[in-house]
């Protein structure tokens, strides 16, 4: 890189905030999608709101390409380097700067953790709802940038429900306050359209989040079923009794044998497993977890299991929970897509799945949020053998066309990033993108900030899309993927 | 929509064109646009007087023949509608599957689906269920280059690509037309049931608010208000406006009273009147409390405020203004008496208020908005906005210059 904009650079943050060396930058090549990697020219570690600003400008003014990065853990490469340009690691930028418990609002710097939030507000009876499976690694900046959700979106939303306005840093550095700490800022929803735009519009600098009360009541049940028709039928039921539950999700025989070996949640050996999670006023909740039991068994669950205490409900979870790091029990590698498709199609969609691994002689995990319809298919492979990595791609693109056939979405959770760029044209038409391009020409006319994602762009040199590898939190035991 | 004498502007010789299609309705924008012909887009016209007083308009976009209910999945509570289709006709079709789409702003009786959106505007069922821009999931837009694009998609969880939906959220008609949208549903609730609660003073109010948001219950509605809770004739025979709350529970039949006797053993300690209504009362109540601001003589204006600063924000308000908004949201309605010059100072009391946020007039004669700006200030936002509207309008020839942008 240029040593007068690096000087500058130190001039900013200190020579302590400036990583040049091949080894210091070395945690930042890549995110949670660790197969694609980047050397950036650098990383800086910004202090502050005010140092982040003066980041900015001095990249607008040397015309040096900038990508934000949280706790890196997002799984499409929304923060993958570019090669020319600087990684302004929010990290450091860690505090909470109020909590409002009487308002039900707090603000934080973005590098503070999602989990740390519940943390701060716990004591009062309060939590933050959005819960990435990820959620004690996670950043709440990143979770901003790919408007991330978990398990419990169903009833509650996502990250886009629980912001009340942000500080940001536009490309050009200017600062600016979208939405605020009372509703409805007039004119347009420019915080719904920075929610989830993949840190390719701005850089947020301070966050004002949407605490909860706790329910009264929580009920979990786990049901095990033959056939995928009997859960997906009984998760339609559901839906169709009116009732919304906090979470519905599914898994697979091959997923609940690599969570059993794992954490050994004691599941059954089922074709498919069931968990559904009711919560809300004591009355409400016992009401229709009766009803929701019926229907199990009347779409001829083989058991259904409720849980009886707080410890059972974790045990259970944590069997969900685990499954994708499980995998490793029983595969050396997987690479996992999160395609979404109408709820009512999730019988015929994993049907086809399964058609699929018949044919790939791969094989497929599926571990989903199936009160969305969000899939989150884990196929397996072993890069060792030739051919494999490859056709674990191409099974991957495959399952994406069934999602986009079904009438759903390249991804309801982790993001298009740098992973889905190419298969943008997939889901959105020439002129859909173009406007999109035009908003973005809106917020950063240069395309200084985070390029490369969200937009398909041709693929430089030696880059293919391709298969998971352990992100080194996880090696480290500190995140799991969902 | 009735109202003070200065009711939606008919400008006058204004051609009204009807688009048959969604590319009928974007090959008109592009015409319209080509020819830079002032284009205000409408539905219903329900709202048709919001804004600011509108430059010359050449052509009225009227999206009303673009009414159908496209699709309803009933099974992934999703429902692509029409623009122009009313809310109430689409609530109609989506209740025989005991499902409905959780909004009820101002004039939800007339109000169209893509008005309804382009306002954002919402009313009590916001406090469970939020405001259009958290209900949309996938747009349909035509733009003034003559392009139907779209974006977001029609499942309820979707993070490919930025989320125009909720750019429309808000635009008022000034960066595209709004063809079809896509919304997450919402059962329809088995039982209901209202408590309305009057209060001593602002105090025992907050006291109120307070306890609602730090308890477990879970309501559909908790609406706030100065005047009478839910009746104008009754509340002109009594001198002073008395403070209530109106909290709505909607669930299953047991669950609901369960939820009512536990609301009413927490709150009856700080109210001096409560009671419980149902049936044909309750409806009647949230019909009344719906139109009875828009029902009255004065300037109405949108403000926000933090649920906790109720007592503030109240005694805050002028002598002759009334406030009805959602209690844990911190939004709502204010309605200001007198004359022009007396509104425009309360409006310009209560945009440097430290309690008010957000204070955008709703209605108002063209006297008061030359007095008072309709949009109020626009914050750093205003180069940003500025740019988006040439992005998306670059001749100009959307909304009359009635804003906000």
């Amino acid at each position: 890189m240029d040593r007068a904009f690096l000087t500058a650079l130190r001039r900013i943050v200190g020579d302590a905030g400036v990583l040049e060396d091949r080894l210091d930058v070395l945690t930042y090549e890549c995110d949670g999608l660790a197969h694609l990697r980047q050397t950036p020219g650098a990383v800086v570690l910004p202090a502050s709101a005010a140092d982040v600003q003066a980041i900015v400008k001095l990249c607008a003014r040397a015309q040096v390409p900038f990508v934000a990065r949280g706790h890196g853990t997002g799984l499409s490469g929304g923060a993958l380097p570019v090669a020319d340009g600087i990684v302004i690691a929010m990290s450091r930028l860690n505090h909470v700067l109020h909590v409002d418990i009487p308002n039900q609002r707090v603000t934080v710097e973005p590098g503070v953790t999602n989990l740390e939030i519940t943390r701060q507000v716990a004591p009062y009876g309060y939590y933050y709802a959005p819960d990435p499976s990820s959620q004690q690694v996670c950043s709440i900046g990143g979770n901003v940038a790919e408007n991330s959700g978990g398990a419990h979106c169903l009833k509650y939303g996502f990250t886009v429900h629980h912001v009340f306005g942000v500080e940001a840093v536009m490309p050009d550095g200017e600062m600016i306050h979208l939405g605020g700490p009372v509703a409805d800022t007039p004119g347009p929803d420019l915080l719904g359209l920075v929610v989830g735009s993949e840190g390719t519009l701005a850089i947020v600098t301070s966050i004002t989040v949407r605490i909860l009360r706790r329910p009264e009541a929580v009920q979990t049940l786990l049901a095990a079923f033959d056939t995928i028709e009997g859960g997906g039928g009984a998760v339609s039921d559901i839906i169709g009794a009116g009732i919304i539950p906090a979470a519905v999700e599914m898994m697979d025989s091959l997923a609940i044998r690599a969570a059993e070996a794992a954490v050994h949640p004691n599941f059954p050996d089922a074709d498919t497993i069931l968990i559904v999670e009711l919560d809300g006023p004591q009355a409400e909740v016992a009401a229709l977890f009766d009803v929701v039991v019926d229907i199990c068994r009347r779409r001829g669950a083989t058991t259904v299991e409720v849980a009886t205490s707080d410890e059972h409900r974790a045990r259970i979870w944590r069997g969900r929970k685990a499954a994708f790091a499980a995998m490793g029990r029983v595969s050396p590698n997987y690479y996992v897509q999160d395609g979404v498709v109408p709820r009512t199609r999730l019988p015929e969609v994993l049907n086809r799945i399964r058609d699929l691994e018949k044919r790939s002689g791969l094989r497929i995990g599926n571990v989903f949020h199936a009160g969305d319809g969000n899939l989150h298919p884990l196929i397996c492979y072993d890069e060792r053998i030739p051919g494999q990595p490859e056709r674990a791609v191409e099974a991957a693109a495959e399952i994406l066309s069934y999602c986009i056939d079904a009438g759903g979405s390249l991804t309801g959770e982790h993001g298009i990033g740098a992973d889905k760029a190419e298969y943008m044209p997939s889901m959105f038409a020439a002129e859909d993108l173009a406007l999109m391009q035009r908003v973005r020409a809106v917020f950063d006319p240069r395309g200084l900030c985070n390029p490369g994602k969200v937009f398909p762009t041709p693929r430089l040199c030696g880059e293919v899309p391709g298969p998971y590898r352990r992100h080194p939190a996880e090696e480290a035991g500190l995140a799991d993927r969902m | 929509m009735s109202n003070d004498g200065h009711t939606a502007p008919d400008p006058v010789a204004t051609d009204l064109v009807q688009p048959s299609s969604a590319r009928d309705a974007a090959a008109t924008l592009k015409r319209l646009s080509t020819e830079g012909l002032s284009t205000v887009i409408r539905g219903a016209g329900s709202k048709m007087d919001w804004g600011r007083p509108p430059a010359k308009i050449d052509v009225m976009l009227d999206m009303r023949r673009l009414n159908r209910v496209l699709e309803h999945q009933h099974g992934d509570l999703t429902a692509t509608i029409e623009a122009g289709a009313t809310l109430r006709d689409v609530n109609d079709v989506l209740s025989r599957l005991g499902q409905g789409l959780p909004l009820d702003p101002p004039f939800a009786d007339q109000a169209t689906i893509g008005g309804i959106l382009a306002t954002n505007d919402s009313g009590p069922l916001r406090h469970r269920y939020g405001a259009p821009r958290d209900l949309v999931i996938g747009v349909q837009l035509a733009t003034t280059d003559g392009e139907l694009t779209k974006a977001g998609g029609k499942v309820v969880k979707n993070v490919a690509g930025y989320d125009l939906s909720r750019l429309m959220a808000g635009s008022f008609g000034s960066l595209a037309a709004i063809v079809s949208a896509t919304f997450k549903l919402s059962p329809i609730p088995e039982a209901s049931k209202t408590i309305r609660l009057t209060a001593r003073d602002a105090a025992s109010l907050a006291q109120i608010v307070r306890a609602v948001m730090s308890s477990q219950l879970d309501p559909m509605a908790f609406e706030i208000g100065t005047g009478s809770p839910g009746d104008a004739a009754r509340s002109s025979s009594g001198a002073e406006p008395h403070l209530h709350a109106l909290v709505r529970f909607a669930s299953l039949p047991a669950a609901v009273d369960a939820q009512v006797a536990a609301a009413t053993e927490a709150l009856q300690p700080l109210a001096a009147g409560i009671q419980v209504i149902e049936g044909y009362a309750e409806r009647t109540l949230w019909r009344s409390h719906a139109s009875r601001l828009w029902e009255q003589p004065g300037a109405i204006v949108r403000a926000s405020w933090l649920p906790a600063s109720l007592a503030s924000v109240l005694d805050e308000l002028p002598a002759g203004a009334e406030l009805i908004g959602r209690g844990a949201v911190g939004a709502g309605l204010v309605r200001i008496g007198g004359d022009e010059s007396e509104q425009a100072r309360v409006i310009g009391a209560l945009r440097i208020s430290a309690h008010f946020g957000n204070v955008v007039i709703r209605r108002g004669s063209p006297a008061l908005k030359a007095l008072a700006d309709v949009w109020g200030p626009q914050g750093d936002r205003g180069r940003l906005l500025a740019s988006m509207k040439r992005a998306f309008d670059p001749q100009g020839v959307l909304n009359a210059g009635r804003g906000p942008l």
